[in-house]
């Protein structure tokens, strides 16, 4: 990776794995109420702390965006982050009625699966040490992954959304003293038109990315020769 | 004597099979007017033409108006690279847009309260309070301004740029227009003390005229014809390197503290966070290219844009 000294490259690989092992614990959670259970309904009550915990901690991936630990922009880090803390801290964590739900437990599921493989990735490919099919399942697991999540959180919010309008959720209006207004029921139904969209473009790269790093190896030779 | 040089595009494709013919003392302008005459889709500022990239190099050198094809070691059968970069605007076209539309969009928030704030009861246009028609003046003011800046004061070093940049800045300028608008004139907007409004609107004019007159010292810099950096100096620019973000970035922080809207301090802070990019820009290129070595002046010690911190 450009601009990584070996300290960097150090605390990153701390980083991605302490990670892998918050969402990993997240999973086992997660596991452990669905086999007790039998359904992924209350999810949220069995992991939530951790899944709060860890999607907080990874505001960090903007910094080293915006330092240039790691590639990619800054601003794409921080969209994603947010749509996901808002749907997270500023949704669900607020809304007991939906937290129970089956959208918030396909949503739970589809992040801590993503996130088990995401972070050993990025830890293997900094120590050099990157299995092709760690490579494989990290650009193939995405696939039904995130439309899962999309749905998941998407949903949660279309469930939340009256009791936000009635409760007045974060929402503030005229008169006060700095002369501002907010509707939060009305910024989620805006987010939510602009999610498809958004979430669309992500994936899209995704699939681009695939394919150059899933390329046979023999191929990725001989265009590096010309 | 003439020369023929081979133009690729950076994919490898061949751009003009039978090459472009040039004189050997031909300049840059000449190479760009000649190739569009031969592909008249792409006039002069829509072309970028780049010398294959030495090793180490992620891209190669880009040839400069101005400059002559020699400068660059350019001979018969010598490669360029050219690059499309698309339709192109100029400057002036679109700062023009961009302030006008605020000029436009303002005002309709002061003057149609019926039409913008629908069922919203609270005072009409009629009882406007002394702090909302204070703000339409300034407002207005700055925008004129910054017109007529665009037209008799500012010299643009660079031409044009994409024509995509039109609306993106028009969406800024005019979304942050009508944001900022329709809170300070809204029916149950909350006054601040007229006197915090007064000093805070007094502070911003003194701030408007010293940005005016850093734009009128930027303008000076050059003489007529030459291209280059140029220290700049006197005024406040003996302290700080772009001290006209300084005085717009505070211009706007007064207007917020005599509004007293947290929507004025989101766009305040918006402006602030992009001009400081900007301002980071060119401090890195003055200290570089006046680095004090090989006779060149070394560029003095200075802020980059918010003493005492930046």
């Amino acid at each position: 990776m450009a601009g990584t000294g070996a300290i960097s490259r150090a605390y990153l690989l701390l980083y991605n794995v302490t990670m892998f092992a918050g969402w990993a614990y997240a999973l086992y959670e997660l596991a452990k109420h669905a086999s007790a259970t039998n359904t992924v309904e209350g999810s949220y009550a069995a992991a939530g702390d951790t899944i709060r915990l860890f999607q907080l901690v990874s505001g960090l991936e903007i910094l080293h965006a915006a330092l240039g630990l790691v590639g990619g922009s800054w601003g794409a880090a921080l969209m994603q982050w947010a749509g996901r803390s808002n749907v997270l801290f500023g949704v669900v964590a607020a809304e007991p009625e939906v937290q129970g739900s089956l959208a918030v437990g396909i949503m739970c599921w589809a992040w801590a699966l993503s996130e088990v493989i995401r972070y050993p990735w990025y830890a293997a490919s900094l120590a050099g040490i990157c299995p092709r099919w760690l490579t494989w399942l990290r650009y193939t697991a995405f696939i039904p992954l995130y439309p899962l999540g999309v749905v998941g959180e998407m949903w949660a919010v279309v469930l939340a959304l009256p009791h936000i309008k009635q409760r007045g959720l974060r929402t503030i209006s005229m008169p006060n003293a700095g002369n501002f207004a907010f509707d939060y029921s009305l910024f989620l139904m805006v987010l939510l038109c602009l999610y498809p969209f958004l979430w669309f473009r992500l994936y899209s790269f995704l699939f681009r990315q695939r394919r150059k790093k899933l390329q046979p190896t023999a191929a990725a030779a001989r265009k590096k020769r010309q | 004597m003439a020369i023929k040089l081979v133009v690729k595009s950076r994919t490898g494709r061949d751009v003009l099979p039978d090459g472009i013919l040039l004189p050997s003392n031909a300049t840059v302008d000449e190479l760009k007017a000649r190739f569009a005459e031969l592909k008249p889709r792409y006039y002069a500022s829509r072309q970028r033409f780049t010398l294959p990239p030495r090793d180490g190099q992620r891209s190669g050198d880009l040839l400069v108006s101005g400059k002559k094809l020699s400068d660059y070691g350019l001979e018969d059968g010598s490669m360029l690279f050219f690059k499309d970069l698309g339709a192109q605007i100029t400057y002036s076209t679109v700062f023009f847009w961009e302030y006008f539309g605020p000029l436009v969009v303002y005002p309709l928030f002061y003057f149609l309260p019926h039409l913008l704030y629908p069922g919203i009861k609270g005072h009409t246009s009629a009882e406007r309070g002394t702090v909302q028609t204070l703000a339409l003046g300034y407002w207005t003011f700055h925008y004129v301004k910054r017109l007529l800046e665009t037209f008799y004061v500012h010299k643009f070093s660079h031409a044009t740029m994409p024509v995509f940049n039109l609306f993106k800045n028009c969406a800024y300028y005019w979304g942050f227009a009508a944001f900022v608008a329709y809170f300070v004139n809204h029916p149950l907007f909350t006054s601040p003390p007229l006197a915090q409004a007064y000093w805070a609107l007094a502070f911003s004019m003194a701030c408007q005229f010293a940005n005016f007159r850093c734009h009128i010292i930027l303008a000076n810099l050059r003489p007529a014809g030459t291209k280059g950096y140029v220290i700049p100096r006197g005024f406040l620019f003996d302290w700080i390197t772009c001290p006209n973000y300084t005085a717009e970035i505070l211009g706007w922080v007064g207007f917020t503290v005599a509004t007293q809207t947290v929507a004025a301090a989101i766009f305040t802070l918006v402006g602030a966070a992009q001009m400081a990019q900007w301002a980071l820009g060119k401090h890195a290129r003055l200290r570089k290219t006046f680095d004090g070595l090989e006779g060149r002046e070394k560029y003095p010690r200075r802020w980059i844009m918010l003493p005492p911190f930046f």
